[in-house]
């Protein structure tokens, strides 16, 4: 999850109150953000592109800009600026209204006290219009929702630009999905001429500048050369024809979701921004943009909201953002049910108020909440709850137990497994407990054996040591031999543990079992004390150890014997191991070995 | 005074014998005087003491003994006296020859000639030695008190303080001679015990002295004709050390997994058991997680590329689930507001957590009250570090019950960390696809000063209880089980646990 810092001193002065850091965290914490600590951040602006980058006291200086790829060797490419004190979050996906330093202000007014209930924005009339063209809802292109809005007045510099943009980028990342499901784009108002038009193009439509980029591309030239065309070129993956913003000029501003155009750029010199988002639902459009703007207009103190009319490709008008409150019904006695606490009906529209919602009485015990259009978050009455208990404080509520009686029960395989532990850990033998991943190198190719058809294959393993789930247990043990040669010998150690083997049979197409491996290692150690410690073991299970010679790669010729259960079947073997198994893993001391299914 | 006791022959030839001594007896000296080996002698001295019969005085003592040069001198001779003699003896005496001449190693011997030089005993003339001075006459000049101690030492005298005035040496004046001689002589400390009978011992009169057979072994014999009765027993030194033996025993995260079991079949739950590779489906969909939620994503989790494609539960189940997902369908909820797709639901992943294993015993049996958990391992897709393994172990329960609450799952939370060795817990807001409320557990660390997260639980959605067929509240909870056994064996690396060094599973108490 990303991590943001937030500066304190700009959250303090947003707060209207000086709130000292400790009473800050404990109130984050509290309405459950994952603080991760405070500190002091390092920035560089990019002198090409005005990119901020953040650096904490530990990491290195940037060698290049993260947005235009600017290289930072040069002298004069990078510029200095103060460093700030900032609390760090890390940010929750459910919560992007606190993604950025006003929309966490205006969270923390309303929880401390400062300023409860719904936090309302008035917009002014719109001055802006964009026409969005037919073929947007496909075939060959997908992306027919669009909200935009206008925000004037607002007051820039280094930090609130990266605020802003970064706050774009977390919104691709929470709301967004990667910019699938919605992307949003910001201009300077003042380059663009207004109608805007929506429409789609050509891939090899009308050239444009993208932004940090040096000459103008066709939109596919975009995908394919521009680094953010690479990166997120997979949203227009099945698409012939691409989306399109352009002004009445002919200017372009943005392809949506791939990248902005350089003229249109946000500078912090912009007074007037132009927000759009795209996507292919309406919803999620419409979320992630009430957050954008709502939060400039937060932390940019003075600035003004404005609608934006969009005329669809049937005429049909309306009027983005809609900041209309989410309506919900929550049952008074309900919660007192799902939560156990005590508590009155007149508590909960306090409580409910410095959670930022605004109530009225529905009927007897059932409120009506106004819930913040920029809160994505709630699906259902139970999300309601979750506020109401947040804002009485987890800490007030007294732990019960629930009051019916039920009657433990283990699970045989368990117990099962736990006699046979307690049956080799009493023949005197230490428990390892080894993954139950490895690969071809660790668990098949050292004994000689070929990866078995029955074993599991991992489609996206993170390293070569864990590609497949492990069919026996011995190779773990032989490894935990061979890490531990310079202790005192000999070595006695088990494992039960399972194993996974395809089975057509299996629900999800792999069966698990349980299995107990044993090994000894140090001088002396031969087939008679491996076969001892089997016919102990296998005595404690109430059977008796019937055997079978038996020939594998891995162990010594004529020095190795499967072990059948009454019926004859095979249900293990042990041996003496090769000495080319030993010698693979630098064992210099004979090892004898066995494996027996538990069951 | 008369003493109703019985002794050992040894112990009561000891008392005899120290009756007889006006002064205190060296333990040594009294073994030699018993003909008894010296353990024996202090065994026995040990156990008359504790009886309060005898005393034992324990005294530290310098010795002086021949240090690694001194024990390389023939004859106990120093090098100089040896060129001196071979001189007097012989007259001029080739440089080369010296070494045979002398019997001294030819380092020894050349460091010699520089003094007798200085003497004036002594000088080079073309490659020979010649005497001088009172050397030529054939007399040697007499030895110092340096040499005659290191003599003394070398014919094997005692090197206590003693024994070396006995012998007519002045150890101030021997030790200036050696002074600048490194290594000829050393100092030793050495323990000294000496003995004396208490007043109580020299109480003892001869008919107290009532003589026992003692016995080192107790064997068959001695039991089954009742012998012994007559004899005692020879008392042993308790305090020598013993060999090391290592029990077998079970893995310290094994302990940790059982205690997390034992607890809650101790507060009524039934254990179940489920699979490690898991569908999607009950992995995700069936938990209302999105299908394009992040922690989906090939990223985050491990994909099974071989088996492809798990079989999903029965289709109206599967119906109710794909609807919550596209609009809520029964749940009252509004849904996620997209196309879900079997294919997606069907993927086989190695399960992220072992609420796949409560959910599908929900799934199976939604009728309360019922209470089940399951431990075991979950897998996710990262690198290995310090603090991360791909694959680590979980304890999921849930509640299902009408009584239940948010309360009562803090309450059961709170049981659960308390049987496990927690004082201070801290419950804070979570945020989890499947729960609401949620609540995140923090056990405060005594060494970091911290609290720690130690796992995620809440109420399920009503979108995933109601396509199940369950209208209870239903209280559900995914712990850890690593960090409690890294905090419990205060280990920094979750990898220790698993890198199974012998020597630490061997030491690692099993009590604690």
């Amino acid at each position: 999850m990303p991590v943001v810092g937030i500066p304190i001193h700009r959250l303090n002065d947003l707060l209207g109150r000086p709130v000292p850091a400790d009473e800050l965290v404990r109130a984050l914490q509290r309405m459950g953000s994952d603080i991760e600590g405070f500190g002091t951040v390092r920035r560089f602006k990019c002198s090409r592109c005005g990119f901020v980058l953040e650096r904490t006291a530990t990491e290195a200086d940037p060698g290049y800009c993260e947005d235009c790829q600017n290289d930072f060797s040069s002298p004069g490419s990078v510029l200095p600026l103060p460093p700030v004190e900032v609390v760090r979050l890390d940010l929750l996906a459910v919560r992007p209204d606190m993604f950025d330093v006003g929309g966490l202000a205006r969270a923390l007014r309303a929880y401390l006290d400062i300023s409860p209930g719904l936090a309302a924005y008035d917009l002014a009339s719109p001055c802006v219009r964009v026409d969005v063209h037919p073929g947007l809802d496909g075939p060959g292109c997908f992306r027919p929702a669009i909200g935009c809005a206008v925000v004037r007045d607002v007051q820039l510099d280094d930090d609130l630009l990266k605020e802003l943009m970064r706050l774009q980028e977390n919104l691709h990342w929470a709301l967004g999905r990667d910019r699938r499901r919605a992307s949003v784009g910001v201009y300077d108002l003042a380059t663009v001429t207004p109608p805007i038009t929506y429409r789609t193009v050509d891939p090899d439509g009308p050239p444009f500048r993208a932004l940090g980029w040096p000459n103008e591309l066709t939109p596919r030239q975009i995908l394919q050369e521009h680094p953010k065309g690479r990166a997120f070129g997979h949203a227009l993956a099945d698409f012939q024809r691409y989306p399109l913003l352009i002004d009445a000029c002919g200017q372009v501003l943005s392809m949506p979701p791939i990248i902005n155009s350089e003229e249109s750029k946000v500078t912090a010199a912009s007074r007037d921004l132009f927000i759009d988002v795209t996507g292919p639902r309406v919803e999620a459009v419409s979320r992630c943009l009430n957050v954008m703007v709502t939060s400039i207009l937060e932390f940019s103190p003075g600035s003004r909201g404005e609608h934006v009319e969009i005329i669809g490709p049937d005429g049909k008008r309306c009027l983005t953002p809609d900041l209309t409150p989410q309506e919900m019904i929550l049952d008074m006695a309900a919660t007192r049910r799902v939560l156990g606490i005590n508590l009155s009906d007149d508590d909960a529209p306090g409580l409910l108020a410095r959670m930022g919602h605004q109530t009225e009485w529905a009927g007897p015990s059932s409120l009506r909440v106004l819930i913040p259009s920029y809160r994505p978050d709630f699906l259902h009455q139970r999300d309601l709850m979750e506020e109401v208990a947040i804002a009485f404080g987890y800490d007030k509520i007294t732990p019960a137990l629930v009051p019916t009686m039920t009657v433990g029960q283990p699970h045989p395989d368990e117990e099962r497994a736990a006699a046979y532990r307690r049956a080799l850990a009493g023949l005197g033998h230490v428990e390892v407990m080894t993954l139950l991943l490895g690969s071809p190198e660790t668990h098949y190719g050292p004994f000689g054996l070929p990866v078995p058809e029955e074993c599991m294959l991992i489609a996206n393993p993170i390293s070569t040591e864990q590609t497949l789930g492990r069919t026996w247990i011995l190779p773990g043990l032989i490894d935990t031999v061979a890490r531990n040669t310079s202790r005192e010998m000999p070595h006695r150690l088990f494992e039960v543990g399972t194993v996974l083997r395809v089975d057509p049979e299996a629900e999800t197409g792999v069966a698990q079992h349980t299995r107990a491996g044993v090994v000894l290692a140090g001088p002396g150690i031969g087939f008679a004390d491996i076969r001892s410690v089997m016919d102990a073991l296998i005595r404690e299970t109430g059977q008796q150890l019937m055997v079978r010679p038996l020939s594998k790669p891995y162990f010594i010729q004529g020095r190795a014997a499967e072990i059948l259960d009454q019926n004859g079947t095979v249900m293990g073997e042990m041996g003496e191991i090769h000495p080319s198994v030993l010698e693979h893993f630098k064992v210099i001391q004979p090892v004898a070995a066995a494996e027996i299914a538990v069951r | 005074m008369s003493e109703l006791a019985t002794f050992t022959a040894l112990e009561a030839k000891i008392v005899r014998l120290l009756c007889t001594q006006p002064h205190d007896v060296e333990i040594d000296e009294v073994a030699s005087l018993l003909g008894e080996s010296h353990p024996q002698i202090a065994g026995t001295l040990r156990a008359l003491s504790q009886r309060g019969f005898a005393g034992i005085r324990e005294e530290n003592v310098i010795e002086y003994v021949l240090g690694p040069k001194g024990k390389t001198l023939p004859g106990g001779k120093l090098p100089e006296r040896a060129v001196m003699e071979a001189l007097a003896a012989h007259g001029r005496i080739p440089l080369r020859d010296l070494e045979r001449v002398t019997g001294l190693p030819q380092k020894e011997a050349g460091r010699a000639l520089k003094p007798l030089e200085n003497w004036g005993l002594a000088a080079r003339e073309g490659g020979e030695l010649v005497p001088r001075g009172t050397l030529c006459e054939g007399h040697v000049p007499p030895d110092g008190a340096h040499e005659r101690l290191v003599a003394h030492l070398a014919s094997g005298g005692s090197g206590a303080l003693s024994a070396i005035a006995a012998a007519g040496i002045d150890l101030a004046q021997a030790l200036a001679g050696l002074e600048n001689r490194g290594g000829v002589v050393a100092t030793k400390e050495r323990r000294r015990w000496w003995v004396s009978l208490t007043d109580r011992g020299k109480a003892l009169r001869d008919e107290d002295l009532v003589v026992r057979e003692t016995v080192t072994a107790l064997d068959t014999a001695l039991l089954t004709d009742g012998s012994w009765r007559g004899v005692d027993f020879r008392p042993y030194d308790v305090s020598l050390s013993s060999r090391r033996l290592y029990p077998g025993k079970e893995h310290p995260l094994r302990r940790v997994l059982d205690d997390a079991r034992r607890v809650f079949l101790e507060l009524g739950f039934t254990e179940v058991a489920s699979p490690l590779v898991e569908s999607a489906f009950w992995d995700f969909d069936a938990l209302f997680q999105p299908q394009d939620h992040p922690a989906r994503e090939m990223q985050d989790t491990f994909y099974v590329r071989r088996p492809e494609g798990a079989r999903l539960p029965a289709e109206d189940l599967v119906r109710r689930v794909q609807r919550t997902h596209e609009d809520g369908g029964e749940t009252g909820s509004a849904g996620w507001d997209y196309r879900w797709d079997e294919t997606t639901a069907r993927r086989v992943v190695l399960r992220t957590h072992t609420t796949a294993g409560t959910v599908r015993a929900l799934a199976r049996d939604p009728r309360p009250p019922r209470k089940v958990f399951l431990v075991g391992t979950v897998f996710r897709r990262e690198a290995v570090d310090y603090k991360h393994l791909p694959l680590f172990y979980q304890v999921d329960g849930i509640i299902i019950d009408e009584h239940a609450s948010f309360a009562s799952l803090l309450g059961t939370l709170e049981a659960f960390y308390r049987k496990m060795g927690f004082e201070r817990f801290e419950f804070r807001p979570g945020f989890f696809p499947y729960t609401e409320p949620s609540v995140e557990v923090f056990v405060w660390h005594e060494e970091k000063k911290d609290w720690v997260e130690m796992g995620g639980a809440g109420i399920f959605r009503e979108e995933v209880t109601v396509p199940l067929g369950c209208t209870v509240p239903v209280l559900a909870w995914g712990l850890g089980l690593e960090r409690l056994a890294m905090f419990r064996y205060g280990l920094d690396s979750i990898r220790d646990l698993y890198l199974s060094d012998l020597a630490w599973l061997r030491e690692v108490p099993l009590c604690r």
